[in-house]
């Protein structure tokens, strides 16, 4: 059971980052076509820059970064200074891990509401973005995504922590 | 307790929270988001903000250069590039004394010109260079200590994720800053083969040397690292003459460097997975942070701190110097255990507005760009000083004959370089500032 659920949190925070490495390619790929439409306008044939590259690179950007939260709190990514933990108590580690996993939890669930919550205010008032006039929520909702997965994600973490501290000798010391 | 009280408890408090191991993220979140209630009074406002807080943070055009730059490193790890640079370096440099050594730290700061992250250049470096010098018998401490200084180089060499996040919290200008950090850049490659020159000569263990290599045959070698200079031009050159914003010329840089590692024939689809997952892992860990660092610095803004210190420190009349000196040790005191992305985040919001008041004798922009090139070498020390340098156990780790112990003794006389380097940058900041004059004068 805990396996299987470990694996499909692995696949689910993987196939999350590759998305948004899709997106950031994509804009790597949108960015230099929008920059070669500009060098061709003084040829004066009907090219030109992108309209609203800008507003294209904010919104895939912000979706791409919120799809790799998950990815980076599965693999314990965010840095932190664990200079000290060799000389914890091994129970004290396991019990801050608890701690820390929930507290990144609480973050996520805070994140995830407070945007889901920007969306609906952003669908309500109709904004879009100044130039390419993409309405806002859009770019919530793409994001959104990776914002939930971000909480399933911590929430597993929670569970792997206190799973090694329950079963410590099962997990190892690591 | 007032609101300053509050401010200064604050410091405490998150250094605390952070040597429990707490992520410096969530450290930086917990205490601001405490900090906004006990200063406001209720959740609501933050509550509030929070509505649009983290999309905005993350759709910030001018952050979005950061997860581009990641990219573009690490595609160049997969461009052999690193290869190429190593070969062309040794074919100038190899049949000195030390050559081996000095060549691993031209390629690194080749190779920096193209990275903009520290890590991935040690590591790339690392697999190139170090089987190599341990061929030519070098001591593992001087190869290990040599690597890890070598890859400082990935961000002392513009573009650099530091400096694009310095640009942004103490809004300076990010084109002018990859200019100034050019001329630093090479002293540090400079004095780093001059630590090997010295090491190499006085310690008796002395390593083989290569083969002089005929002109013909260093032409050829250097000829062959010409996507290296091409892509640096476009992306720096690009960003200065103003034909690319920031962005797009880091998204040319990664489609450059993608480009090269296709032609190489080392991207695979595995290896683009990888590439992607690492850029992922790195991006988050930025973001969550910036995030976190926008919390707390709100609530000092909240609490006026900035603005107190800033008056105090003006009215103290305190030598400017001495306030420098004083900063910049705090920084390389504060480098040995924390990472550097997190110390520029965590103290620029606070330092630069006390240090901008003080005078040493410039203009607001030109001290804003020499400020900015001595806080990116002082914390760029810390990635090679122990207990807490991850460069040092990223090329100890590849090296398995080596103890970490050996590693932080070769370390040593780079780290040596790098103070004299910051006394020297400090004393005449012209060095710095030179080639940005030359070039505002070039543009108009």
């Amino acid at each position: 059971m805990y396996q299987m659920l470990t694996n499909s949190t692995r696949i689910l925070a993987q196939a999350m980052a590759l998305f948004g490495g899709a997106l950031l390619l994509l804009v790597v790929g949108v960015t230099f076509i929008s920059i070669a439409g500009r060098a061709l306008v003084p040829l004066d044939i009907g090219l030109g820059p992108i309209r609203g590259i800008y507003d294209i690179t904010e919104i895939g950007i912000a979706a791409a970064v919120f799809a790799f939260l998950p990815w980076c709190q599965l693999e314990r990514g965010h840095a932190a200074v664990d200079l000290f933990k060799p000389a914890f108590p091994k129970l004290m580690n396991r019990l801050l891990d608890v701690v820390l996993d929930g507290g990144m939890l609480a973050v996520a669930a805070l994140i995830a509401w407070r945007l889901y919550l920007g969306m609906m205010d952003k669908l309500t008032y109709g904004e879009t973005t100044l130039i390419a006039q993409i309405p806002v929520w859009q770019g919530y909702a793409l994001s959104l995504m990776g914002a939930v997965g971000f909480v399933l994600v911590a929430a597993f973490c929670v569970l792997r922590s206190l799973r090694a501290l329950a079963y410590p000798q099962t997990v190892g010391d690591a | 307790m007032s609101n300053i009280d509050l401010a200064l408890w604050s410091f405490p408090v998150l250094l605390v929270l952070i040597f429990m191991r707490t992520p410096i993220a969530l450290a930086m979140l917990a205490v601001g988001f405490i900090g906004n209630y006990l200063v406001i009074g209720n959740t609501a406002m933050t509550l509030n903000q929070m509505k649009t807080l983290t999309y905005g943070t993350f759709s910030n055009y001018s952050f979005s250069i950061i997860p581009l730059f990641l990219l573009m490193g690490q595609f160049a790890t997969l461009s052999g590039m690193s290869a190429a640079l190593f070969r062309a370096a040794e074919s100038f440099l190899g049949h000195r004394k030390g050559g081996v050594a000095m060549s691993a730290i031209g390629a690194c700061a080749g190779f920096g010109a193209i990275c903009g992250s520290s890590l991935a250049t040690a590591a790339t470096m690392g697999q190139v260079a170090l089987p190599e010098l341990k061929r030519y018998g070098y001591p593992g401490s001087l190869s290990t200590g040599a690597l890890a200084a070598g890859g400082t180089l990935g961000i002392l060499i513009p573009p650099s994720v530091i400096l694009v996040i310095y640009a942004i919290l103490a809004e300076q200008n990010i084109e002018k800053l990859f200019v100034a950090a050019l001329i630093p850049g090479i002293l540090a490659a400079l004095g780093y083969v001059l630590a090997i020159s010295i090491w190499v000569r006085v310690s008796p263990n002395s390593a083989a040397v290569k083969d002089r290599v005929p002109w013909a045959q260093r032409m050829v070698a250097l000829a062959s690292v010409w996507p290296v200079l091409t892509i640096f031009m476009l992306v720096v050159g690009g960003i200065y003459l103003g034909i690319f914003t920031p962005t797009e010329a880091a998204a040319v840089g990664a489609a450059g460097t993608g480009i090269a590692a296709v032609a190489s024939g080392q991207m695979s689809w595995a290896k683009l997975r990888l590439a992607i997952l690492a850029t992922a892992s790195a991006t988050a860990m930025i973001y969550l942070i910036i995030l976190g660092a926008g919390f707390y610095n709100n609530f000092l803004a909240l609490t006026q701190l900035p603005q107190t210190a800033s008056a105090w420190v003006g009215a103290q009349g305190f030598s400017p110097w001495l306030v420098l000196t004083a900063v910049l040790i705090m920084y390389l005191v504060f480098g040995c255990i924390m990472d550097s992305l997190s110390m520029v985040l965590l103290t620029v919001p606070i330092i630069f507005p006390i240090m901008v008041v003080l005078d040493f004798g410039m203009s607001a922009n030109d001290f804003g760009l020499w400020f900015g090139i001595l806080v990116l070498i002082v914390v760029e020390v810390g990635l090679i000083t122990p207990p807490v340098g991850m460069n040092l156990f990223i090329i100890n780790s590849m090296d398995k004959d080596t103890p970490i112990g050996q590693t932080y003794k070769g370390a040593l006389p780079f780290v040596l370089t790098d103070m004299v380097r910051v006394v020297i940058l400090a004393a005449f900041p012209s060095i710095t500032l030179w080639l940005v004059w030359v070039m505002d004068s070039w543009v108009g």
